[in-house]
């Protein structure tokens, strides 16, 4: 009787427990987010208050302070767009064509190169951040879109190249083989058979690119002075402590700059996962 | 009918918009001053009840400003970075006193032969103590804009609530007001006496001014009254004991102040002038109109013996010795300089370096406690001066009142480790 009771709270307690982890972990995950969200249509006077307020007469008008006041934010936003759009495409053009040659071509020299890619990766920003910095300048790029697409492709083409080699190995080398008896060049087989097959995983290195770009800070604020600034730039600027920060104005604008990247992220999930496991089993 | 947008046209599109954001307004001015500043020197000089000040000044010059803004610390390492290449875009750059070391002025272009040729109006009128801390080797580095100077501020409907009619007289009273201020309000809010962020050394040394004594004095005299160092870390200790200081002490920082006086969850709290309007804005504070503010108290046994040295910074314009047009950046600074709008920057919410500017009735109106604070800035004194290691000073010190605070340390002990562990820093 007694073990039978045992096993029954096993049952219970094993699910339970699971739930808990992952509600704990939503908490975790959520609350900062629903209190920048909330705390973007509260009045400036309670969004702080000790003890908290939970209910609250909703107000927009941070986002009209944002709207009116910070422009830049909104000049920062597209510049943001601009540069995370030309880096994604960079990236994935770059990645597609040296995943497929990774995948196809064997070689020495290759195998040496591919180490290049991971060490490439191991290297912090910051080392050659500064150096950079004078050679940037000395060449007219800084303070362009230019520059910070380059950078980005730069740290993201090596994980792009090892995400898309990945994918391209399963795709079977025998319709490589058919496309050449046809006559089609290595680029043809590219374009036309590797490419429509690879999409997945193009998709699913856009997603990391995009989400890397969209959020990045440092290259950003080292590169960029107004022309080609990005929004995380102009949030910081809001939380500039001499004149004070508002705290509305500032959960608003987080708000704002948070919601295309959630949305494009719900949306491409499923690559998203594709991605992550792809390759993980080798057929 | 359906419209389809196909890749090509939107690749087309990206690039298209991304070109125009390129190639930048056609109609521009002939000119662009592109200047280097921290937002509240931007928001001053264009935006409050005062308007646009540097409206005539584009009018008159054909050129337009560009603004590129950052905090305090990421501004400061851009605009030596900037300045440390073979050239920059940047005419303009806004200097902290505290980052204003020989090494970095040499980085700036003096001014001396400018003000010479077209001098800024009645140069003597700005504070000849910020002028003189812009002087390296005899010349002029950057010229002082605006200073912030540290006031007591009081939450005066909490005073009220626990019975206080007035604020404090001397240091003493400011103690004993704050431990009885450490209550739950009638609001439910938990309030501490004072809040002071950790992170920043105006705090102990305005107490360590209280007492008479300093950390680093004008000259570099490192603890110029060790006694009085030992009085103020010991003072704050007590108050943190007696819960009069938040349990997150050690976390505190600059906005915590600012959010806990606004929220009534703190009675004192140590903050520039300049934040008065910020405290009582009625969107943002629960006691808008009655957080005031007063000089910080002298020690009961200095009181009316010698006056409250407060702490101010200030900061100052420059201009690279790499800018590509030094003609264009020195006509900005001086007619930003000038008496007209020194007043006018200090109605947008400048702290103003002239001293006439605080004679001004328009400035008067708008600032209730412009007669306090020319008071206070007549003996303030920034919180240590420029050398080259102030910033790991600054850290050591730090590091030594947080232990003490939070009872780690003797006072003593922590006095006698600022000693030895700062001095090399003052040879070096």
């Amino acid at each position: 009787m007694a073990t039978n009771n045992g096993k029954a709270i096993k049952k219970l307690a094993v699910p339970a427990g699971k739930w808990l982890a992952v509600l704990v972990i939503l908490l975790w995950s959520l609350v900062p987010i629903a209190f920048m969200v909330m705390s973007s249509v509260k009045p400036g006077q309670d969004i702080f208050a000790v003890p908290p307020r939970l209910t609250f007469t909703p107000t927009l008008q941070h986002y009209v302070d944002l709207w009116t006041r910070w422009g830049s934010f909104f000049h920062g936003l597209l510049n943001s767009f601009i540069i995370t759009a030309g880096a994604t495409l960079l990236v994935v053009a770059a990645s597609t064509m040296a995943g497929f040659a990774y995948s196809r071509i064997r070689g020495p020299w290759l195998e040496r190169s591919a180490m290049f890619l991971i060490v490439v990766r191991l290297l912090p920003p910051i080392v050659i951040t500064l150096p950079l910095f004078g050679v940037v300048n000395h060449i007219g790029l800084n303070d362009t879109h230019l520059v910070l697409i380059l950078l980005y492709a730069t740290f993201f083409v090596s994980l792009g190249t090892i995400l898309m080699r990945t994918f391209i190995d399963q795709i079977p080398y025998e319709l490589d083989e058919a496309a050449m008896v046809d006559g089609a060049s290595r680029f043809t087989i590219l374009w036309r058979i590797i490419r429509p097959l690879a999409r997945q995983g193009m998709l699913a290195v856009s997603v990391f690119v995009i989400v890397y770009a969209w959020n990045e800070f440092l290259f950003a604020f080292i590169f960029t002075s107004t022309k080609a600034k990005t929004a995380p730039l102009v949030i910081s600027e809001m939380m500039g402590s001499l004149d004070g920060v508002e705290w509305g104005v500032l959960f608003a604008a987080s708000t704002v700059q948070l919601i295309p990247i959630l949305l494009f992220v719900l949306l491409m999930q499923k690559h998203l996962v594709a991605g992550l496991t792809g390759g993980a089993v080798k057929g | 009918m359906t419209q389809h947008w196909t890749r090509r046209q939107a690749l087309q599109s990206a690039l298209g918009g991304a070109a125009a954001l390129a190639a930048g307004p056609l109609w521009a001015a002939n000119a662009t001053l592109n200047i280097l500043c921290h937002r509240v020197h931007q928001t001053s000089l264009t935006t409050g009840p005062a308007g646009d000040l540097t409206a005539p000044w584009r009018s008159a010059s054909n050129a337009e400003c560009a603004w590129t803004s950052f905090d305090t610390n990421p501004l400061q390492d851009r605009l030596f970075r900037e300045a440390s290449l073979e050239k920059t875009d940047f005419g303009v750059g806004f200097v902290v006193n505290s980052r204003a070391t020989p090494a970095a002025a040499g980085l700036l272009a003096p001014l001396d032969a400018f003000q010479a040729k077209a001098p800024i109006e009645d140069f003597a009128d700005i504070a000849p103590g910020l002028v003189s801390a812009m002087r390296f080797g005899g010349k002029l580095a950057a010229v002082p804009f605006r200073h912030a100077t540290q006031a007591l501020f009081y939450n005066e409907a909490l005073l009220e609530e626990r019975g206080i009619k007035a604020p404090p007289t001397s240091l003493e009273e400011l103690v004993e007001q704050a431990k009885q201020l450490s209550f739950r309000s009638a609001a439910g809010t938990p309030v501490v006496g004072m809040v002071l962020a950790s992170d920043l050394a105006v705090f102990p040394v305005t107490f360590a001014r209280a007492f008479g004594g300093d950390f680093i004095g004008a000259d570099l005299a490192l603890l110029p009254d060790p006694a009085a160092m030992e009085k103020a870390l010991t003072t704050l200790q007590d108050m943190f004991k007696a819960g009069a200081l938040p349990r997150s002490y050690a976390t505190t920082t600059n906005d915590d102040q600012v959010t806990w006086l606004q929220q009534g969850r703190a009675a004192f709290s140590v903050l520039p002038f300049a934040r008065h309007t910020q405290l009582n804005r009625a969107d943002q504070s629960k006691y808008p109109g009655r957080i005031k503010a007063m000089e910080f108290p002298m020690s009961q046994a200095l009181k009316g013996k010698t006056a409250m040295a407060s702490v101010t910074e200030f900061w100052a314009m420059g201009i690279p010795a790499n800018a590509q047009d030094k003609e264009l950046a020195w006509s900005f600074i001086r007619a930003m300089s000038s008496k007209a709008n020194t007043v006018g920057a200090a109605r947008n919410g400048n702290g103003p370096v002239r001293v006439s500017t605080y004679n001004d009735a328009s400035f008067a109106k708008d600032q209730p406690f412009a007669a306090i604070e020319a008071k206070a800035l007549a003996n303030a004194r920034v919180p240590l001066p420029a050398f080259p290691e102030a910033a790991r000073a600054q850290t050591v010190f730090l590091e030594e009142v947080q232990l003490t605070v939070i009872g780690q340390k003797t006072p003593k002990a922590a006095v006698a480790a600022i000693a030895e562990r700062v001095k090399p820093l003052l040879k070096a």
